[in-house]
Order: C-alpha cells, then sequence, then structure tokens
C-alpha cells in the first residue's frame, strides 16, 4: 500500500492509500514536538528513521519498529570534541543495502556525516568528511552547513555520495575512507571571481538515478545540472523552458533515467513559486527541454517546497509545501491531487511501501 | 516532549549528591544534556522551586529530599 511519511515542523504525519493514489488517509501526529527534518522507511526490517529536532532539547534520531506507535531514540550521537564542532541539525537518514544488516548513514549540520551499525542506536563520525582537506573552504547556507543529500550506488558497495550546502557533491569509492570532490562544471555564481572552485558550490539536493547509477541529477542553488559520468563532469540544464534554475526540490522517474521534476523558486532572494504558479517542471529528454505540469495544482499559490519535500515511487511523484499541502500524482506529473492541506510547515516527504 | 520519550513517565526517584549526577542518571539525559555535558540553553531546572543559577548550578548539592523540576524555557521570538 502506498505512503508517505510528511516530516512537518511539528511532527510526523504519515498519509496512506491505495494503488490509484487518488484518495489518502492522513494520520495523527507522531513524534509530537519534534521537527522531523526527514524520516525514511527501512527496506530492510520495515521499521522507520526519523531525523529529529527540538528547539529545547537538540538534534537527535528516532526509530519505530511498529510504524510509529513506539519510539526509541539514539543514545550516543555527537561529535568528538577535538573536532571543535557540535551537532547542530540532524538533516537526513540513508539506510545502508540489503546485507548490510544494521547500518545505516545520518547527515547534519555543521556539514557532518555518521555511521551506524547497530541499527541507529549508536553513531560514529565519519571523519574522513568532517575533517575533510577542503573544510575551510566550505559556507553555510541559509538553512546551516547541512549534510542533505546520500546517495549510495547500488551497483558498487563501496562507492556513494553525499552533498552538503554550501560546500558541494562529494563522491567516496572506498566505502567512505575518503572522498573527492564532485562539482566539476557546476556554478558557484555567488563567488565571482571565481564561480567554477573545486569546492563550495550550493547544492540542493542530489539523487542518483536507481536504474542508471552513473546517471546524477542536482538542483543547485546556481541551477539544474545532470552527470552522467558519477559526477566527475556536469551539464548546467536550465534555460530550457524552465522559468528559473533557482529551486530545491528534484524528482525522478524510476523506470526512465530521462526524466526529472523539479519546482523551480522565482531566485535566490524571493524563494517562492514564479508568479505565484506552483508548477511541477518536467523532462524527458536528460534534461535538454522541460515542460510546466499544472493539472490540480492551485492558482494563484505563492508556496514554496524544501529541498527534502519531495520524493517518488514506482507509481508516483509527491511534494509537500511550506504551506502544510501534499500533492501526489500516479501519472507522472500530468495531473496532481491535493493529498493533505493544513499541515504544519512540511519540512520532508518520503515514499514508503506500507504493506 | 521528555515525558514521551519514556512511555509517558513523569517522576523518577534517583539518589545523587548533586542536581547535575541526578539529572545524568535519567534516560533522557542526552536530551536535557548537549553532546559537551552542558546543560541546553532553554532547559531550566528548579530545585524545590528555586532555579539552580540562583545556587551552584549542576554542581548545587542535594540533601536527600528535594525535588528536582525540569521545565522548557520561554522562547518566545523562536521560529517555533
Amino acid at each position: 500500500m502506498p505512503a508517505l511519511l510528511v516530516g512537518t515542523r511539528k511532527g510526523l504525519f504519515v498519509l496512506s492509500s491505495d494503488e490509484d493514489r487518488r484518495d489518502w488517509e492522513v494520520s495523527d501526529p507522531l513524534l509530537t514536538g519534534w521537527e522531523v527534518f526527514h524520516a525514511v522507511p527501512d527496506p530492510r526490517d520495515g521499521s522507520v528513521y526519523a531525523a529529529t529536532n527540538s528547539f529545547v532539547y537538540g538534534a537527535t534520531v528516532h526509530r519505530s519498529e511498529d510504524r510509529g506507535e513506539t519510539w526509541t531514540r539514539a543514545e550516543e550521537l555527537g561529535l568528538p570534541e577535538e573536532t571543535g564542532l557540535t551537532l547542530e541539525k540532524t538533516w537526513h537518514v540513508r539506510p545502508g543495502r540489503e546485507g548490510e544488516d544494521g547500518r545505516l548513514w545520518l547527515g547534519g549540520a555543521p556539514g557532518v556525516l555518521f555511521r551506524s551499525d547497530d541499527s541507529g542506536r549508536t553513531w560514529k563520525t565519519v571523519q574522513s568528511l568532517v575533517g575533510h582537506e577542503s573544510r575551510e573552504k566550505w559556507n553555510p547556507g541559509a538553512g546551516g552547513m547541512c549534510c542533505h543529500s546520500i546517495q549510495l550506488d547500488p551497483d558498487d558497495p563501496n562507492r556513494m555520495y553525499v552533498a552538503i550546502s554550501a560546500a558541494g557533491t562529494f563522491r567516496t569509492e572506498d566505502g567512505g575512507e575518503s572522498w573527492e570532490p564532485a562539482n566539476s562544471g557546476v556554478a558557484a555564481d555567488f563567488f565571482p571571481d571565481n564561480p567554477f572552485p573545486e569546492v563550495g558550490q550550493c547544492v540542493h539536493k542530489l539523487l542518483v538515478h536507481p536504474s542508471r547509477p552513473e546517471r546524477l541529477w542536482q538542483q543547485n542553488h546556481c541551477g539544474v545540472y545532470r552527470s552522467d559520468d558519477q559526477g566527475r563532469n556536469w551539464e548546467r540544464l536550465e534555460g530550457n523552458g524552465l522559468p528559473s534554475g533557482f529551486g530545491f526540490p528534484i524528482m525522478l522517474d524510476p523506470s526512465d533515467p530521462e526524466t526529472a521534476f523539479v519546482i523551480p523558486e522565482e531566485g535566490a532572494e524571493n524563494r517562492v513559486t514564479p508568479d505565484g504558479r506552483l508548477g511541477v517542471y518536467r523532462t524527458q529528454d536528460g534534461g535538454q527541454s522541460w515542460e510546466l505540469l499544472e493539472g490540480g495544482l492551485p492558482e494563484p499559490a505563492w508556496v514554496a517546497v524544501l529541498r527534502e519535500s519531495s520524493s517518488f515511487d514506482d507509481g508516483g511523484v509527491y511534494f509537500g509545501t511550506q504551506s502544510g499541502s501534499v500533492f501526489a500524482s500516479a501519472d507522472g506529473g500530468d495531473s496532481w491531487v491535493e493529498a493533505a492541506t493544513h499541515l504544519p510547515p512540511i519540512l520532508s516527504v518520503e515514499a514508503a511501501d506500507w504493506r | 516532549m521528555l515525558a514521551a520519550e519514556v512511555g509517558g513517565q513523569r517522576r523518577f526517584d534517583v539518589e545523587a549528591d548533586t542536581v547535575g549526577s541526578a539529572l545524568r542518571s535519567l534516560p533522557v539525559a542526552n536530551l536535557v544534556f548537549d553532546e559537551r555535558g552542558q546543560l541546553r540553553q532553554l532547559v531550566n531546572v528548579y530545585v524545590d522551586g528555586t532555579d539552580v543559577r540562583e545556587h551552584e548550578g549542576m554542581d548545587t548539592r542535594l540533601s536527600g529530599s528535594e525535588e528536582i523540576r525540569l521545565v522548557a524555557a520561554i522562547a518566545g521570538g523562536y521560529s517555533t
């Protein structure tokens, strides 16, 4: 049964539907009081993990083995004193691969990555990234210096990617022992004296295509990009139907590597839908051209969609707004239904298979 | 929120010499203290109704029958 884990400023909501994805049931809030930056199902054992933050009680990770009825919390999570850093926020949880029992990855601010090998009870700092030689060239974005994207190569157990705003994309090919910047061709227009640095790019969201894992997509502060060589080189894709290169979410079609969806915003200084037009823009030719999809979406709608607030599965694409609405499409974006409304500000949306 | 983290339990009986050691024995200690062991900024601690900042903070001595209360601070202006 399709479900969506919707993290909000005030707790987690579970939306559930049937295969048509037109009618959605909204749960009562879970993890009340916590800001749920991201919640994700672990397909290996059916548990759910949530990156949770509180302005009183700090940053942590919760785990549920009974679909949100009861939760346990990380016992050990923090940065070693010698790093000189303290954990500000938890942003993104990524379960490990099939066969990597108990392994999870956790991204947070300030630009940090953790690994757990005991199903989230304890977390170890990935020192190779926290102490990366380029770190002094990283800068925080408006949301802090967040490690918000963690993508595993489905074919190579040692290759994975992280993206940090504003540090850029990094690739490891040795399971996290070392990290190489993967930002060639990605602009940092906010550095006018050096707009193509090795690091410092403000990537907003990074995705690996599940069926063609050498293909990466990213929505950046400075444009939409595609790479066909594991992030070694990037091609900028805007200016061919997109009203703006600025935005946060990006969605894919797992069955078609040529298809992607973005939701542009007017620009960095006015982060809202251009001209009040809430539009999902789809490419079906690898980003060479984009078309506006607006069926079922409200107009005017002066809204914004945050970087974690979109998702996709085999049968749908989904996104949630800061104004508390969730939209779902079961026909590749041609038409949308409002699956939920009047939720607290939405921070994250993740598709789950709730069987 | 703290009670929800421990199945709804709102009261614990603990034996400790100081306020700090009493709080560190709680199952929510890693929410009350940060990773450096410092009391979080927006957590207020009262011993028999008096803010521990008026005593010795976490080093405030306990004699055996005090009631310690944890209260989230008023935080007007925070983006919540």
